[in-house]
């Protein structure tokens, strides 16, 4: 019971039961206002009406003509009539329906709501009562007993729609709750699971397209993302303990062997460069990492100022140029006119210059790269390389930009796989992504920068 | 050159030091910022190589700011296992002159060291530079090899200027790609060694004497001495 108060089913069930029953006040009381005013009111006027009526004929034709009115009135026995009274100064009656003047009927002449005997019974009753010339005594009313059906009616239907309301309104809540209950549980659970180290639980979804089911499904998406990311990671320091460990075990076995052979000086020489080189590629392979680190973790976005694509290309395409010349690769590089993007100049241009080195490696002799720049329809900043090499199969596609991958066809060629991972973490950093697409034949990567990412 | 080392690893300055004493130079090791301090102001050097990370955690990017606050301009090369772009960049606003990350090749540090030197010796503006009878003139942007007038992209020239400023030094494959292309990236292909090797092609013909030199482990050197 006591989760039960504290459930908030319950306090916004408990919360609309009072908004109904305020809503049914609202309703209520100026319906009971304008009965009291318009109808009870109006009944007066009437009772006055009517005692002024009898005074009249009182003046005009003496008691006996009175007594004979009174008496002929109450003889029709209409149901709901006046309660009528003539007596004389004496307060004995005279003529009319009431058994014997009521007792706590106060002195002057008014209006007055008193419980008076009619046939034996108490009733509420109003009155006018009216001093006659002579000494008589007039009582004209009504038996207000009449509209207590209606009143009461009026109340009980009241009363009953607050029941109903309430009754209604906690089941309600107990119902919702139970449900919600059960589904929160559920999320509850499944977040224990996770929380235990167990990453592949989903919440579950109920297939409404309720607000419970959008939370679930976006819950969801993060956790995709979360498992990507740890994912992620752990294929990183498992690449990373691969990748760092072949130069390493290398460089240590060279140096063991050294210590151990003791060659002559020219061939101690010889592998103690080589030893150095084996270092180099573990630097390379570090420095790489640190910068991805530092392009991930979006601190560079700061120092972004307007930069044209167009002209940083340029400048890569122009650096890359004899590079390709020597191989005999054709090598093109087309802008229309500036393409500006909010970025950083020196990550676009490292991130076009990995897709290049990329092509460049890739490429056959007199094969063809080319490089393009556009501004597209909706404003976003095309920068695109495209050759004609082997490409990438479909399957590595998706694998292509992770850390450390590394296709069948780049398996021979030098490079440490973080060429890709930089391009997509520089596009990812301006807001944009990095595609790789199929050139038929080649590969067409392709960074599309947003145009949200260009400032004014 | 005298050259004043600020470095608190002892085996990192020992294997500077010694290198370059090697290389000819005469050398001062100080193992914290407070004496590297002390010698720098008192008294006059060619080179200051200064560590970032200090004993007693001092960073040497402030002994740099004291040094330059105190009107002290002697070219100073920063070492640090800082790499990140707004750490260089932090280094070079301090009044540093150039920014080396470890680990490094010795190589790499003695080009640079000879560059800082020679920069101190002539910052005059020159109006033309030759090595050999190799002639640049820096003003109507004309190269000339003897008599043979030498037609280059602007890109060649920018590199054919920074081999001559620093004829008979080393320079390495990174201080050309930072002082021509400005990229502090390292490109996994050869290309600043295609771009040497075209410029080779535009100033020495076959009959010509070779002026560029590949110096091995470490980059280029441009000299008319054999």
């Amino acid at each position: 019971m006591n989760r039960l108060i504290r459930s908030s089913a319950l306090t916004w069930a408990l919360g609309y039961v009072l908004l109904g029953i305020a809503a049914l006040a609202a309703f209520a009381v100026p319906l009971w206002y304008a009965w009291n005013v318009t109808i009870f009111s109006g009944r007066q006027e009437i009772l006055r009406d009517d005692a002024q009526r009898l005074t009249e004929l009182f003046r005009r034709e003496g008691v006996a003509g009175l007594t004979g009115y009174i008496n002929a009135r109450v003889g029709m026995q209409i149901a709901g009539e006046r309660t009528l009274l003539l007596t004389d100064n004496a307060y004995r009656p005279l003529a009319g329906n009431l058994a014997a003047w009521p007792r706590d009927i106060p002195d002057q002449p008014g209006m007055h709501a008193v419980m008076a005997d009619i046939a034996g019974q108490p009733t509420h009753t109003l009155l006018v009562r009216t001093t006659l010339p002579g000494g008589y005594h007039l009582l004209v009313g009504r038996d207000l007993a009449l509209f207590l059906p209606l009143e009461r009616r009026f109340t009980s239907g009241l009363l009953a729609a607050v029941l109903f309301l309430f009754v209604v309104g906690v089941a309600g809540a107990i119902l919702i709750r139970r449900q919600l209950l059960a589904r929160v549980e559920g999320i509850r659970q499944t977040v224990s699971a996770i929380m235990q180290g167990d990453l592949r639980h989903r919440l579950p979804m109920a297939r409404t397209g309720d607000e419970l089911d959008t939370l679930s499904q976006t819950l969801n998406g993060m956790l995709d993302h979360i498992e990507h990311l740890i994912r992620g990671i752990s294929n990183v320091s498992n690449s990373i303990a691969h990748d760092l460990r072949t130069p390493l075990a290398e460089l240590r076995s060279r140096l063991e062997e050294l210590a151990l052979t003791r060659p002559p000086a020219t061939e101690t020489f010889a592998e103690i460069d080589a030893a150095v080189a084996d270092l180099d590629r573990v630097m390379r392979i570090f420095t790489a990492l640190l910068r991805l680190a530092e392009i991930d973790s979006g601190a560079r976005r700061s120092g972004f100022v307007r930069v044209d694509a167009a002209a940083v290309a340029a400048e890569v395409v122009e650096f890359y140029e004899p590079a390709a010349e020597l191989k005999g690769v054709e090598f093109s590089f087309q802008a229309a006119g500036e393409a500006a993007v909010a970025g950083d100049p020196v990550l676009l241009a490292q991130a076009l210059s990995n897709l290049i080195d990329n092509s460049l490696k890739s490429v056959h002799e007199h094969g063809a790269i080319s490089v393009r720049v556009a501004c597209r329809a909706d404003g976003a900043v095309e920068i695109a390389v495209a050759d004609d090499g082997p490409g990438i199969a479909d399957a590595d596609k998706p694998k292509a930009t992770e850390r450390f991958f590394r296709g069948d066809a780049s398996r021979g060629s030098p490079g440490v796989g973080l060429g890709l991972s930089i391009v997509d973490a520089v596009a990812k950093l301006h807001g944009g992504a990095l595609q790789l697409l199929d050139n038929h034949p080649g590969l067409l990567a392709q960074m599309v920068l947003p145009l949200s990412s260009a400032p004014p | 050159m005298k050259i004043l080392i600020v470095e608190d690893n002892e085996r990192v300055a020992r294997f500077v030091t010694r290198g370059l004493r090697e290389a000819g130079h005469t050398v001062t090791h100080a193992n914290n910022g407070r004496d590297g301090m002390f010698i720098a102001a008192s008294e006059q050097y060619d080179v200051i190589v200064m560590d970032r990370m200090l004993p007693g955690d001092v960073d040497g990017l402030a002994i740099i700011e004291a040094l330059r606050k105190s009107g002290n301009r002697t070219p100073i090369l920063i070492l640090s296992a800082l790499n990140e772009v707004d750490e260089r960049i932090r280094g070079l606003h301090s009044g540093g002159d150039d920014y080396l990350t470890k680990p490094f090749a010795f190589g790499e540090l003695l080009a640079r060291v000879d560059a800082l030197g020679r920069r101190s010796v002539d910052r005059g503006a020159e109006r033309t530079l030759q090595v050999g009878d190799l002639r640049m003139d820096l003003l109507s942007r004309r190269v000339t090899r003897g008599s043979r007038s030498i037609s280059l992209q602007p890109r060649e020239f920018k590199l054919l200027e920074y081999l001559m400023r620093h004829a008979n030094q080393v320079v390495t494959r990174t201080m050309l790609l930072e002082a021509v292309w400005d990229y502090n990236f390292d490109p996994q292909t050869n290309v600043v060694d295609v771009h040497i090797s075209k410029l080779r092609q535009k100033i020495e013909l076959d009959c010509e004497p070779a002026l560029v030199r590949t110096v091995r482990n470490a980059g280029y050197m441009m000299s008319d001495r054999e």
